[in-house]
């Protein structure tokens, strides 16, 4: 159901979608062969920045398990903070680096799906470019694990400064961990940043956390080491018990939620967390942290503003599974599921669906959740 | 409807942007109209993939069927052109694509997609412009929803199966090459033929593995689509079932499950098919795999998902549909009674079955008992399984009815007979909670499954009286508890939140007497209950609810008793809101104080199970206003006499006072029998031929108040006798039969007659009407009433006949006025002796007439045109009253020449008749309500009693029906107020003109009152005339008012209840009690 009306959307702007793109497109070309003033480059983005999803939603064929991929490549592409940093990308000079080169072959995908006309592409190239770097087709990945390589492949290879911390800001969460030992309360802070939020959905007596807010005040909640946990505190000269917490400093504009659903517990058996656990389509972080649970001044905490902007599911068991992504687009505001070839419009509901079922252990239940910070009132 | 059709009926609008469509493309619209249905079933867009072969055959069998639509004999001469055209698209299509056949499927492709977008767009119009419009029965959004994804998801599910029929025909394709190309015994690598074909072997295995991940693709989208619907079907469910559950507490709920029933039989068709086409998927692979074929991967994880959906959905679609009950106590089910018969019912909402497959349904008694000391075990005696039989019930879908179960409860054979009580468990047995659990072995499409439910869970009595208190638990239990498992619920009963209880008090009250409880109500049972408002966060404890009570019973002793007393005897009043029942003693007097004397309202009682009882204000002329309230009425009361003809019959017996009804107006200010009227019960009717041998009675409710002791209400049933039947004028029954109507003619002035249905005038002697019922106890007779004789006017007496003397059917005579009315005085002590003698023959009296008198100046009685009637008894002055039946008419006398006692009478026989006689000064008629006959002389100037002129008389009947039917005093010294705005309707000018010359004519003679002549009269009519009026004697038609047989007005003994009638005496079989206030006599 809802393909129908998937495709339809996709059809309104079929005429228009050809003529725009095919303009970009040769913007782009030109783009490849020699380098361009920066002025023209600017233009370009602008062109870009409205272009996507000129050809509505365009699904990607599985070509060998690629689902997780695909879904995250959809999440990617569907981001137009992310698809204007790609545009601007340095062109590799010869042919075969450009086979190996990751962010020029999402380029080229994303090029084909925006001016094809076709229903679905196939992400072959990039698949095959991927497998040069150890990511393999026909291999069930981690969604999770996935993006964070695809993330890191992307980041090494962009040739351009600007664009690297560009692309870092756009996906990097800073936070603050404090270690503080009890005994001397002398305090060591260290700045770190991640990719995602890792959130539990069980707390540490293995008790469901209740909503994302919860999982939220779980991970950012002080935690003591104690006993086996000790750590050695050099002003006290011994291990001694520590207060480690964690203190959120920055929030970047694509949020990565990773809900830790697979459950590594009890050795080897690994088993998934299907049960209920409620997402809300606003977040505001301001409301689900306390004062002691920020390190951050009141201009980036306005700027706390966060709405659902894609969520990739995983449905099945952990040995085998499929993912999907279902996608807010940004121009249009509709939801949106990428499953693989097939892309269909979607509503809020079908995407609560996905909050997961404590009966139901081979539905769907989020897996990523990709929230994109508010534009400032 | 095709889409091409759809198209074809677009507003103009739309149809300009398919024409633009079709404008400069390659596929003539002709074409697109001449093979419409073909083209849209062609999935062009798979066609329209590179390397697809499948483009090149869609092409061709388009150009075939063209040539074919060509030569068909359709298409005469006359579409000549269309044949034309038609050729030349073929031609030049040819030409065009022939090459490239995948740009022709890319065209269509792209030419339906639009079409598609433009009709959309069109038919979102249409339906805005429709939706304006009233349209059917809106449906809340959410089922809106689950219709809408119902259709996509069978659109999808088409679109699926469409997709794996192209698979299958691919995977015939290639398999056929792979069979007669691929030669791998031979080494062949040299031939390059060979190694083409092995390419082209490989391009369509390249094809047929994308269309294999594309309909898995498909399958996972429809899939989850799937399960947001059946989401959605299990939030509905789950408010079904919360319905169902309030239904069970009495709330009026709708509990169907039909809606529900399609939708998840719908659903459940979708999955199977969508199974089917998983295992026809695996079928495929049976037949060509391949290394990483995706089938392998996915299609198990695809149908694991799908089998899980499947079995959740079944799971939840098995539910109790009724819950246990006995039959008898439908709107209190949950509560068994050992070795009674109760009935349960299941149902699986989704209606697939396999018909060669026998489902069996068994029902157990609970099947995990809680492990408690004590806990019952039940056996259920009847057959505890049943077969579901295939095409049993084709349309009521899958039920599993059980009726006629009973439970017999399992003797512990170690413990013995006597030693129940040391088993006892901690709960008793009213508080153990028992479940039924229904199973069904399902099987389906190879899906093979137990389904399970149980019913909520209800308690099982051995006794009638545990109903109450079983009952008590249900409702705690499904108000407070959403776990319809938690059967020990009562071993720590959560106290109820006071709104919630609130509520579901007020349905109990719905559900028996339909009619729920007001804020009010609810306002005086918190505060009986906390003792001060209540606020939304008071609770009640359990304990509180249904054990312990100040009074000795429970809170829901009390109610339920009040229940059981609304359901048995007063459910209409309840219901039509007349009962005000739960007023506090504070509330009350409060409500009372500001309105008028005989001022009552209907409340239950908070110190008696079950009672009701009716307390009215009486203003003291000093002093502060009292309430009175009789002692309250229960169930044993109110099963001989109804609540509405106690309220109707009521008496207060005063000392010294002629007993009187104190309840005048029920609260806030309607007439007593305005309200209840329509609730009196009917008179018996009885059969006139028959002889009576013995009088009818009934009962009647009175009160007594001692002069001394002020107020002290005691409560005795007094039977009043009184022939019911011979109140109703019955045509046959002509001299016997007591023609309640008839108003025995008095000398003194009039009589009234009151014919019934046929219009015979019956006239009885010894029977005469009147007054005073109470008979029975002699002592409610009040020696001082009767005088109704007034003797302050000197000379002039009149005889007032009413109780004493006349009533005895031999008695006659007694009174004798002689012309002398000064003789009068005698009458007017009746003693004892006189009470006993009435005894034996008040059965014959009828109790209607009254007389009424007037003043004698003043006679206010007005018989104006505009505003007619009143009339005003004032207390002190007046000079007399009397009347008479026939027997004493010949006694009766009043003196001539006797001053002018401006006499009137005023009958008021059964309710419809009044005749006034107003002598003396004032002529004045006086005209009650409607129906009566009535007539009415006076006597001014001659002294003698003035007669009717048949004439008049034959037209106040006509007329009469005119007259708003207002009615009457019931003795009492002063008419209601309603009486006072009678008045003759504009239609009725008839009576105003005859009105006039009587008033005329009587004036002269005002001052003096004549002799009423008796004689005269009475011979005529005490003959029992049969023909009607014609054989009335000009004399009697002079002193009688007859009423048109046809009267709407008058009593039909086929209706009793006049409708018309809207103020007192809505049924005419009701006789007010008449009284004579004492004051009137005063």
């Amino acid at each position: 159901m809802g393909q129908r009306s998937g495709r339809q959307e996709r059809s309104k702007k079929l005429e228009l979608a050809v003529s725009e793109t095919m303009k970009a497109e040769a913007e782009v070309q030109n783009n490849k062969e020699a380098e361009e003033p920066k002025a023209e480059d600017q233009r370009v983005t602008s062109v870009f920045g409205v272009a996507d999803l000129k050809n509505g939603a365009i699904g990607l064929y599985n070509v060998g398990q690629s689902c997780c991929l695909n879904s995250l490549l959809q999440v990617f592409l569907m981001n137009r903070y992310f698809t204007g940093i790609l545009r601007r990308i340095t062109v590799p000079q010869c042919a075969a680096q450009q086979r190996r080169n990751v962010p020029y072959q999402m380029l080229l995908l994303l090029e084909e799906m925006q001016c094809g006309k076709r229903k679905a592409v196939s992400p072959i190239d990039l698949a095959c470019c991927l497998s040069v770097y150890r990511v393999k087709m026909f291999v069930q990945y981690d969604a999770a694990q996935l993006f964070l390589t695809l993330w890191n492949l992307i980041m090494r290879q962009m040739k351009k400064a600007e664009l690297v911390a560009e692309l870092g800001n756009l996906y990097t969460i800073c936070v603050q961990e404090h270690l503080a030992c009890q005994k001397c309360s002398s305090e060591t802070k260290r700045n770190s940043s991640m990719l995602t939020l890792p959130l539990p959905v069980l707390d540490s007596s293995s008790h469901v956390l209740k909503t994302l807010e919860n999982c939220l005040q779980y991970f950012f909640h002080p935690e003591e080491l104690t006993g086996r946990n000790m750590c050695f505190c050099e002003q006290c000269g011994r291990k001694t018990p520590f207060l480690q917490s964690m203190k959120l400093v920055h929030l970047p504009q694509t949020l990565t939620i990773h809900l830790k659903r697979f459950c590594y517990e009890k050795s080897s058996y690994i088993h998934k967390l299907s049960h209920y656990l409620p997402f809300p389509q606003d977040l505001d972080f301001n409301a689900v942290l306390t004062e002691n649970q920020c390190q951050a001044d009141d201009k980036e905490k306005a700027a706390w503003q966060y709405e659902l902007f894609a969520v990739v599911a995983h449905s099945g068991s952990t040995s085998c599974g499929h993912y999907c992504a279902y996608i807010r687009s940004l121009t249009e505001c509709k939801w949106y599921c990428f499953n693989d070839s097939e892309v269909c419009q979607v509503s809020w509901d079908d995407v609560k669906c996905t909050y997961g079922h404590s009966n139901l252990h081979w539905g769907e239940t989020a897996y990523l959740l990709i929230y994109m910070k508010k534009r400032p009132q | 409807m095709a889409q091409w059709q759809e198209v074809q009926s677009l507003a103009n609008a739309y149809l300009e942007q398919v024409h633009q469509l079709y404008a400069g493309v390659a596929l003539p619209m002709v074409v697109r109209q001449c093979l419409a249905t073909w083209i849209e079933d062609q999935n062009w867009r798979q066609a329209a993939e590179p390397l697809s072969s499948h483009a090149r055959m869609l092409f061709h069998s388009l150009l075939a069927l063209l040539g074919e639509q060509l030569g068909s004999p359709g298409l005469g001469d006359e579409d000549f052109m269309l044949k034309h055209n038609l050729r030349k698209a073929r031609r030049d299509l040819q030409a065009e694509f022939e090459e490239c056949p995948e740009r022709f499927a890319n065209l269509v492709a792209n030419l339906l997609q639009e079409e598609q977008r433009i009709l959309r767009l069109g038919q979102a119009e249409g339906q805005a412009g429709a939706a304006s419009a009233p349209s059917a029965p809106p449906e809340s959004d959410r089922e809106q929803q689950i219709q809408r994804r119902l259709a996509e998801f069978h659109t999808a599910l088409q679109e699926a199966e469409r997709a794996f029929r192209y698979l299958e025909d691919l995977q015939d394709a290639f398999d056929f090459c792979f069979k007669v190309h691929y030669l791998p015994g031979e080494d062949r690598t040299s031939d390059p033929q060979y190694a083409q074909q092995v390419q082209a072997l490989q391009a369509k295995l390249q094809i047929l593995d994308r269309q294999r991940r594309e309909v898995l693709a498909q399958m996972q989208q429809l899939l989850g689509r799937s399960e947001t619907l059946q989401d959605f079907l299990q939030q509905e469910l789950g408010a079904w079932q919360e319905r169902q559950q309030r239904a069970c507490l009495g709330a009026p709920v709708d509990t169907r499950l039909h809606r529900l029933e399609t939708w998840f039989t719908e659903l459940g068709q979708g999955l199977f098919q969508l199974l089917q086409l998983l295992r026809a998927l695996g079928d495929l692979r049976q037949k060509v795999t391949y290394e990483r074929d995706p089938l392998k991967a996915e299609t198990p994880l695809l149908e694991q998902r799908l089998r899980e959906l499947l079995i959740y959905l079944l799971k939840r679609a098995f539910v109790v549909e009724q819950q246990p009950s006995m039959p008898n106590a439908c709107k209190r089910p949950l509560v068994l009674r050992t070795a009674s018969k109760f009935s349960a019912r299941a149902r699986l909402l989704i209606r697939l079955y396999d018909r060669n497959h026998h489902m069996e349904a068994k029902i157990h008694i609970d099947r995990n008992p809680p492990k408690t000391k004590g806990f019952r075990k039940f056996n259920i005696l009847t057959s505890s399984s049943k077969t579901l039989l295939a095409g049993d019930s084709p349309q009521d879908g899958l039920v599993c009815d059980f009726q006629y179960l009973t439970l017999k409860e399992q003797k512990d054979s170690r413990s013995g007979k006597g030693s129940k009580g040391a088993s006892e468990g901690p709960l008793v047995v009213t508080e153990e909670l028992h479940l039924i659990t229904f199973t069904l072995a399902y099987a389906y499409c190879g899906l093979e499954l137990e389904l399970e439910t149980s019913t909520l869970p209800f308690v099982i009595i051995s006794n009638n009286n545990q109903f109450s208190s079983a009952w008590a638990s249900i409702l705690w239990f499904n108000m407070l508890s959403c776990n319809p498992k938690e059967l020990q619920f009562f071993s720590t009963p959560p106290p109820a939140p006071w709104p919630r209880l609130a509520e579901v008090l007020s349905w109990q009250f719905e559900s028996v007497a339909e009619r729920g409880l007001s804020r009010e109500h609810l306002l005086m049972l918190a505060e009986k209950l906390f003792g001060s408002k209540p606020s939304p966060e008071s609770t009640l404890t359990w304990p509180k609810f249904s054990k312990d009570g100040a009074s000795g019973f429970s809170f829901w002793a009390w109610l339920d008793g009040i229940l059981g007393l609304l359901q048995e005897h007063l459910k209409q009043l309840w219901k039509d809101g007349l009962i005000l029942g739960f007023v506090s003693r504070k509330q009350e007097k409060k409500l009372l104080k500001g309105k008028r004397t005989g001022t009552f309202l209907i409340r239950f009682s908070e110190s008696i199970l079950g009672g009701v009882t009716c307390t009215w204000v009486e203003h003291p002329e000093n002093g502060p206003p009292a309430f009175r309230a009789v002692v309250p009425y229960t169930t044993a009361e109110l099963a001989s006499l109804a609540l509405p003809d106690i309220i109707r019959d009521y008496q207060l017996l005063v000392e010294e006072n002629i007993p009187e009804n104190p309840l005048r107006f029920l609260y806030p200010d309607i007439a007593r029998d305005e309200a209840f009227g329509p609730y009196y019960s009917q008179r018996q009717e009885g059969n006139p031929t028959e002889q009576k041998k013995y009088l009818n009675r009934r009962l009647i409710r009175v009160s007594s108040r001692q002069a001394n002791e002020l107020w002290q209400t005691e409560e005795e049933l007094v039977a009043a006798t009184e022939n019911l039947e011979t109140l109703q004028l019955q045509p046959s029954g002509l001299g016997t039969q007591q023609p309640g109507s008839v108003a025995p003619l008095q000398p003194g002035g009039s009589g009234m007659v009151h014919p019934k249905g046929s219009g015979t005038l019956p006239v009885t002697s010894g029977k005469l009407g009147m007054l005073q019922v109470m008979a029975g106890s002699p002592g409610t007779l009040q020696p001082g009433s009767p005088a109704v004789l007034q003797p302050s006017s000197p000379g002039t007496l009149q005889v007032m006949a009413t109780s004493p003397g006349m009533p005895r059917p031999g008695g006659s005579g007694t009174l004798q006025p002689g012309s002398q009315g000064l003789e009068a005085p005698r009458p007017l002590q009746v003693g004892p002796g006189v009470s006993e003698m009435l005894q034996p023959g008040i059965g014959d009296l009828e109790p209607q007439l009254v007389l009424q008198l007037v003043p004698e100046g003043q006679g206010p009685l007005q018989v104006g045109p505009g505003g007619v009637g009143t009339l005003h008894v004032l207390p002190g002055e007046l000079g007399v009253l009397q009347h008479v039946g026939p027997e004493e008419q010949g006694t009766q006398q009043v003196g001539p020449g006797a001053v002018e006692p401006q006499l009137v009478l005023q009958l008021v026989p059964e309710g419809q008749g009044t005749l006034q006689v107003g002598p003396g000064d004032l002529a004045t008629l006086h005209v009650l309500p409607g129906e009566l006959g009535m007539l009415q002389p006076v006597a001014g100037d001659t002294g003698m009693l003035q007669q009717v002129e048949a004439g008049d008389t034959g037209l106040l009947p006509a007329v009469a029906g005119a007259v708003e039917p207002r009615l009457v005093p019931k003795g009492q010294g002063m008419l209601p107020p309603e009486l006072r705005d009678l008045e003759l309707l504009p239609e009725s000018p008839d009576m105003q003109e005859l009105l006039q010359p009587l008033v005329e004519e009587l004036e002269p003679g005002s001052g003096t009152l004549e002799t009423l002549e008796v004689a005269e009269l009475m011979p005529d009519m005490l003959e029992p005339v049969d023909g009607g009026l014609e054989g009335l004697g000009p004399e009697l038609a002079g002193s009688t008012a007859l009423l048109d047989p046809c009267d709407p007005f008058l009593p039909q003994p086929e209706d009793t209840a006049l409708p018309t009638v809207s103020s007192l005496f809505t049924a005419a079989a009701d006789f007010p009690l008449l009284h004579i206030d004492a004051n009137d006599f005063q």
